[in-house]
């Protein structure tokens, strides 16, 4: 695979800036074909922008981009579609309203005097679908499908589209652990047909499981690339955070000496969402001074559970008691939920507290620099909006304001999703040291590992109930054989085995 | 220091004037005048004369209201098309109330008369809000309906009823309760009807921009206009902030009555709006709904509007409309362009 004529990528000395920033500085990196190569790093390592120059969405202020053996500056994704590559973004292209048939025909649409052909191209989708086990119904809406079948009909675009190169921007970030070993045969699938992708992701274990090569960048870098067969793991995190201290977990409370007060006990709750029943009589509780871990396959009733406790969603049955004053929230879409990306650090913070009347100039400007000061944001400028932040800082943000609140009960939805390790990390810290200062943490996740980590007490949710509870003791292990026996149950009882 | 957006904004303003400016020009060339003497008529015609800077200005100051109210339900994400109809609803009843108690109020009449179109405006307004937030019916669809509701009814009211006789008008109110004309302190501004509801007006909009860029009530109607979803988990009442936006910014476009009845005319007259609902809309899309902005893009319809007059006896006053519609088109378009080019956003 090493073979020089096999390059079908070739980037040489890259470099992309944005104004003073430089998200990509001097990259020279080959990519071959046939392979599943994968780009690692922290948000804002510059892993988007050098596949966004790909995919003719940016083009490179310098260097050259070297496609096929033809040097290229794609003007528009257009070119770069006409030249077989295809991307999976991180956020859905789709119209909701649309079929899934005419959200993939749109703009490729095969027309006859001005008529769009449907007969030929529906056999043609449909044989996709079949190809691939997609096991999508191509008259459906995409507004009645789920989060994975929308990155299925994305992935049908690609290949209606005749792709060879495609290109996945986090692909398993929204997919539950059912669905992402569905979505690696699928790869390996395309692999087999000798197509090439690239996969940008955080995660390590995807990278073990499927690259033939990585490559790490950093701060907009190019650091460290390693073959599958000479990976090691401890070695490539080492490369990613780069020479930083990792932040340990401590698990000792501040004070020995607390009150166990209940916060927040569901008992029996159920609730309809547009007459369909979400909840299906609940019951859990989450005292002060723990960490409740709700783990399950997503769509199970987490959102509803969330919507539930802020009183947007009605209890059509049991009763929910809030045994507190207001409740911090860290929602599990942080720009659709969590933020005003429009507005900036300080505007969003004060947003929250609610005997703020009035938004100063100079208000703003020091609640905007305590935040990312305590909570280590990185930004070039302190006012500008939260959209032009990464991923991690834009949670960071609101960790920062949720704990500045000081509320005693806090609801964490996915708290490190999308965010890399060292902001995940530092995440941690805070939810262990918000619980050591006796506040009750519901944390809902679908990752496990992050669950086990932080939880005192971990409940599994399975169709709107909660249908197992474990306590701390059953998740305190002593060998890793235990943990795996335990994931394994826990795994089982999330697709309702057991 | 300004910031970049901020010089962005000016940026695009700046360069669809531009625009606007050489394709009027075309278009006067076309029918054989010459673009030149046009401007420079316009110009010496309302800058070169106090009547004509004057009448400018008054036909500036019930855009700079009914904008600002208009700026209010835009900035929630409201697209209120209903201006029209709220705002003689309400000037309608704010005539009522000051010919009937004049006699009794003396100026006092004018608050009263002002709260009672005010409230009129705003119940127009709560209607179509009521049905938004209880039953997620597109605000767009209902207070364009509402506008012809309002005309009929106004219309009905006014001819069966009130009207003076072989009129479309309501009574007069008392001289004593006029509110001052500019030319009265600046005697310049001789002749024309613009007066002390022009300063009222910038002060409504300055008090606007406080209300909407420096208090929570604001923050949260601009927060609800950027992101719903996100407002109501960040533990905002989504539609207590949509219904008051509504109700307030319907009540505000009543006040253009204040300049017609109690500057001007001293009554109600059917028509008397002569589309301003609808203008309206365009000078706070123009100023991309900042009431500060408003005031700017206010003055330049005053000036368009009137200059269309003065020029008249060379070219047609419908030119000048054509010029407003192109300012639009080319803000819109260039605004657009500026965004990629100057402030490089995807």
């Amino acid at each position: 695979m090493d073979s020089e004529n096999n390059v079908i990528v070739e980037y040489r000395e890259v470099t992309k800036k944005f104004g003073n920033f430089t998200a990509n500085d001097s990259i020279s990196l080959k990519i071959y074909g046939n392979t599943i190569h994968s780009v690692i790093g922290e948000n804002g390592a510059g892993k988007s922008t050098l596949m966004k120059i790909l995919f003719g969405i940016y083009s490179q202020d310098g260097g050259e981009l070297i496609v096929k053996g033809k040097p290229v500056k794609f003007k528009s994704p257009l070119e770069a579609i006409s030249d077989n590559i295809g991307m999976l973004h991180q956020h859905f292209e789709l119209i909701e309203d649309f079929t899934i048939f005419e959200n993939v025909i749109l703009g490729s649409e095969i027309t006859n005097t001005g008529v769009i052909e449907t007969k030929d191209t529906r056999k043609r989708i449909i044989d996709l679908i079949d190809k691939y086990k997609l096991g999508l119904d191509i008259d459906n809406k995409i507004s009645e499908v789920s989060i994975s079948e929308k990155q299925k009909v994305e992935i049908l675009k690609l290949l209606f589209r005749n792709s060879e190169i495609l290109i996945f921007d986090e692909p398993t970030s929204v997919l539950s652990p059912v669905e992402v070993d569905e979505f690696f045969k699928i790869i390996r699938m395309f692999k087999a047909e000798g197509k090439t992708i690239i996969l940008i992701t955080h995660k390590l274990n995807e990278i073990k499981e499927l690259a033939d090569r990585v490559s790490v960048l950093r701060k907009g870098k190019l650091v460290y690339e390693v073959n599958s067969n000479e990976l090691d793991l401890e070695v490539l995190s080492r490369e990613i955070i780069g020479p930083m201290e990792v932040t340990h977990l401590t698990d000792e409370r501040a004070g020995t000496d607390y009150d166990s007060e209940l916060l927040l006990s569901f008992d029996s709750v159920s609730v309809k969402k547009d007459n369909v029943l979400k909840l299906n009589g609940i019951s859990f509780h989450v005292s002060s001074g723990e960490v409740y871990g709700i783990c399950g396959v997503e769509g199970n009733g987490q959102s509803e559970i969330v919507d539930t406790i802020i009183g947007a969603l009605k209890i059509s049955a049991g009763s929910l008691k809030l045994n507190t004053g207001d409740v911090s929230l860290v929602p599990d879409d942080r720009i659709g939920k969590g933020m005003i990306k429009e507005f900036n650090i300080g505007e969003n913070v004060l947003l929250r507290e609610k005997n703020v009347t009035h938004f100063t100039k100079k208000n703003i400007k020091e609640t905007s620099e305590k935040v990312i000061s305590e909570y280590d944001v990185r930004l070039s400028d302190s006012l500008s909006p939260l959209a032009s932040l990464s991923g991690g800082n834009q949670q960071k943000v609101i960790f920062g304001r949720e704990t500045g609140l000081d509320n005693k009960m806090m609801v964490l939805v996915h708290p490190t999703r999308g965010v890399d390790i060292n902001s995940s990390a530092f995440i941690y810290k805070i939810i262990i040291e918000q619980r050591n200062k006796n506040k009750g943490i519901l944390l809902i996740s679908s990752d496990l590992e992050e669950i086990l980590k932080l939880s005192d007490r971990i409940g599994v949710i399975f169709k709107g109930r909660i249908s197992q509870e474990y306590p701390k003791s059953d998740f305190t292990f002593s060998n890793d054989e235990d943990k795996h026996n335990f994931m394994v149950k826990v795994g089982k009882a999330m697709i309702g085995i057991e | 220091m300004m910031s970049r957006k901020l010089k962005a904004n000016m940026l695009s303003i700046a360069l669809s004037l531009l625009t606007t400016i050489i394709l009027t020009s075309i278009l006067l060339l076309a029918i054989g005048k010459n673009p030149l003497m046009v401007y420079s008529m316009l110009i010496s015609e309302v800058f070169g004369t106090g009547y004509g800077l004057g009448q400018a200005i008054f036909k500036a100051t019930p855009l700079i209201i009914c904008g600002c109210g208009l700026a209010l339900c835009f900035q929630a994400s409201l697209f209120n098309i209903g201006a029209e109809g709220q705002l003689n609803a309400g000037a309608f009843a704010m005539s009522i109330a000051a010919y009937t108690f004049d006699d009794y109020l003396g100026f006092g009449v004018l608050p009263f008369a002002i709260i009672c179109g005010f409230i009129v405006s705003a119940l127009w307004g709560l209607i179509p809000a009521f049905l938004k937030i209880k039953r997620g019916i597109s605000e767009v669809i209902t207070t364009i309906m509402m506008n012809f509701i309002a005309l009929a009814l106004v219309n009905y009211f006014l001819i069966d009823f009130i009207a003076v006789k072989s009129t479309v008008r309501t009574e007069k109110i008392l001289d004593s309760v006029f509110i001052p004309k500019l030319s009265d302190f600046f005697g310049s501004f001789q002749g024309s009807s613009a007066n002390l509801t022009f300063v009222f007006a910038i002060l409504l909009a300055v008090f606007l921009y406080y209300m909407l860029y420096k208090t929570r009530f604001g923050y949260e109607i601009r927060a609800v206009g950027l992101n719903p979803t996100a407002s109501k988990y960040l533990g905002i009442k989504t539609n207590k902030i949509i219904m008051w936006s509504f109700l307030l910014g319907a009540g505000i476009t009543s006040l253009v009555g204040i300049n017609f009845i109690f500057g001007y005319k001293g009554y109600y007259e059917f028509g008397f709006s002569n589309n301003l609902g609808f203008t309206s809309i365009a000078v706070t899309l123009l100023a991309k709904n900042n009431p500060i902005g408003i005031i700017f893009t206010a003055f330049l319809f005053g000036v368009l509007d009137y200059g269309g007059l003065a020029v008249n006896t060379i070219v047609p006053k419908e030119i000048m409309l054509v010029f407003q519609a192109l300012v639009i088109l080319s803000i819109l378009a260039i605004d657009k362009i500026v965004k990629i080019y100057y402030l490089k956003e995807d």
